[in-house]
């Protein structure tokens, strides 16, 4: 036990100076932009955890959460001269805002259902930031955003926003797995598991689904204004029900439910299409059969490969470093 | 004025026809699967492209032997798809087999672009061509639209009423063990309908050629606005699917008197929002599909 315990310590440690000392290696200007992207997919994903894969409600609207994130915090900044941090709060409370007005639907409608009505959501939003040319520049988008300014640094460069966004993912990582194992996280998911059983227990049904919905939105709004400060320019015509789908494709590989999961899926997503890149123009191709491939043959995900529920893959020893003892009694089939 | 409101009219029937197809397609695949095939945007494009690009440009066949040729292509490919995404996944919860379908569509529009090349084309002499009714101007497009959608409406409905496979698809729908225990093959069953599905979507794909450029976002807003169809009109209920069609492409070209056109595609959508809201069950809906 004692040994297990180093070990883990150990490659932890590993880990950790690598990511610190990953921007300083490759100094690749769009490898660095790349390592960016990583970090704010990682913490779309782990909000959208929330919803999707904890509480179990199938959420196709990221796209349009993350697009309210970004254009609120940079509209605000610019049409009323603020400091950038101000924005992020105002994209936190956007979040906020969209969390309890999507929340609602999820209470009188549910599975397909309210999947169709975020994907309505989403829709209303792209087309409406398109066509309000007057506010929001239309599909020529916003371009010079302003970037922001914390303690005299201005974090202008891929390289310095990689540091601010290692440290956010990781500090959201740390809360979202801990409202995994809370009060919260076991009634989200027993709401997924037995929504009879739940209501029997006396527990609020509908304050939790707006509750993790809630959650879910202010992750991808802050996310959404991090990628605004990542590009410097943004344009609706991202936001479609591609991007959405991207996210649930990290939160399917990696594996539902598991902070852990998110994040290896977050780095897989965004990392292996750039990695098959030397195929030329079948990357996408190979990428989206790999995918299909793993919904098909592996839906819990590349992290049930480590929990020890398939016992003779030679991976499985992997697992007992990696994964948090009451993950692998907890049962994974969702 | 009256004139160009009965032509907004007539136009919106027949995109509302469209809507009410694409409902009516993803209808067969709910009620015999539970499951929404998030892939039918791409097989409607799917189709289009076999259809225009292999069957009329590459091997300039007669229009007539290549709707069918396509039909039957289309079928087959249905088929594959069910038994490799749809029966392997259906047992499982919901959210597994969305993302099989989903991700199908990637490889669908990835393996589109690459065999057909990503540059948009049109067939110029197909459905080509406008009608005078009065002082109205119809295009030839619109009228076969409303056509097709009236003949496949009754011929489906009579299908399901009356031959063999039609019973058991609906037997199939209302319970998937009884009609396991009546000797109904559920699988092969489930195969049938969602190759029957894609050729519905090979149809629509044909017929909105006139209408669009064939390119790989030809189905996407039909493809969402046709949920809102079912959305609008009953969810998991033919004829509701058709209603709710029909009515969302006349609201929608309607709303351009009043409104910019720029927001025409987001009415569909506020009509959806809305009757999720206050009438989930849709307007001819029986309300039994709406906790699932």
């Amino acid at each position: 036990m004692d040994m297990k315990k180093t070990t883990r310590i150990v490659l932890l440690g590993i880990l950790s100076v690598g990511l610190l000392i990953l921007p300083i290696i490759d100094k690749n200007g769009y490898r660095q932009l790349l390592f960016d992207q990583v970090f704010i997919n990682m913490i779309v994903v782990m909000g959208l955890n929330f919803i999707s894969g904890l509480t179990g409600q199938m959420n196709l609207g990221t796209a349009g959460i993350i697009g309210c994130g970004a254009y609120a915090s940079t509209l605000l900044c610019m049409k009323l001269n603020l400091p950038v941090a101000v924005g992020f709060l105002a994209a936190i409370l956007m979040g906020f805002i969209i969390g309890q007005c999507l929340g609602y639907p999820s209470l009188r409608v549910s599975g397909v259902y309210l999947s169709l009505t975020t994907i309505g959501f989403s829709e209303i939003t792209r087309l409406v930031l398109t066509n309000w040319i007057g506010f929001t520049g239309g599909s020529a988008g916003v371009p010079n955003i302003p970037r922001l300014q914390l303690f005299g640094i201005t974090f202008d460069s891929a390289f310095k926003n990689y540091y601010l966004y290692l440290v956010l993912a990781v500090l959201l990582a740390i809360f979202a797995s801990r409202v995994v194992y809370s009060k919260w996280g076991r009634a989200f998911k027993a709401i997924r598991d037995n929504i009879e059983a739940v209501s029997a227990c006396g527990i609020d049904i509908a304050k939790l689904k707006i509750l993790a919905f809630t959650l879910a939105a202010m992750y991808g709004c802050f996310a959404g204004a991090l990628y605004a400060n990542m590009v410097g320019y943004i344009n609706p015509t991202t936001f479609n029900l591609d991007l959405s789908i991207n996210y649930l494709v990290m939160l399917m590989l990696g594996g539902i439910g598991s902070v852990a999961g998110n994040i290896i899926g977050a780095v897989t997503v965004t990392l292996l299409p750039e990695f098959l890149r030397f195929m030329q123009n079948y990357y996408w191709l190979v990428f989206s059969i790999i995918a299909l491939l793993f919904a098909v043959f592996l839906p819990n995900g590349i992290v049930s490969l480590f929990t020890g529920k398939d016992k003779k893959a030679p991976w499985g020893v992997l697992g007992k470093f990696w994964i948090p003892k009451r993950e692998k009694e907890g049962k994974t089939e969702p | 004025m009256i004139g160009s409101v009965l032509q907004l009219l007539i136009s919106g029937i027949a995109m509302g026809c469209i809507y009410g197809l694409v409902g009516i397609e993803y209808t067969l695949v709910w009620n015999s699967t539970g499951l929404i095939n998030f892939a039918h945007d791409k097989l409607i494009m799917l189709g289009a492209y076999v259809f225009a690009g292999t069957f009329i440009v590459k091997m300039g066949v007669n229009p007539i032997i290549g709707v069918l040729a396509t039909l039957i292509v289309m079928f087959l490919f249905g088929s594959a798809v069910a038994i490799g995404i749809f029966n392997p996944l259906r047992n499982k919860p919901t959210i597994f087999a969305v993302m099989g379908t989903v991700l199908l569509g990637r490889v669908i529009s990835e393996a589109v672009r690459l065999i057909w090349g990503p540059t948009p084309f049109t067939l110029p002499t197909f459905l080509h061509g406008i009608v005078h009714i009065g002082n109205i101007v119809v295009a030839t497009a619109n009228i076969w639209i409303i056509v097709v959608s009236a003949v496949l409406v009754i011929g489906l409905t009579i299908f399901f009423r009356t031959t063999r496979t039609g019973k058991a698809m609906r037997c199939v729908q209302h319970n998937k063990t009884a009609a396991a225990l009546m000797g109904i093959d559920v699988t092969r069953n489930i195969i049938f309908t969602i190759g029957l599905s894609a050729m519905v979507c090979t149809l629509i794909g044909i017929m909105v050629i006139p209408l669009f450029t064939i390119d790989g976002t030809i189905g996407s807003m039909i493809g969402l606005k046709g949920f809102a169809s079912g959305l609008v009109g009953g969810f998991g209920y033919l004829p509701g699917t058709v209603v709710g069609g029909i009515i969302i492409g006349i609201v929608e070209n309607m709303s351009t008197i009043i409104i910019p056109a720029t927001y025409k595609d987001v009415v569909a959508f506020i009509l959806m929002v809305s009757f999720l809201l206050i009438e989930p069950s849709g307007l001819l809906g029986h309300g039994k599909n709406q906790s699932r």
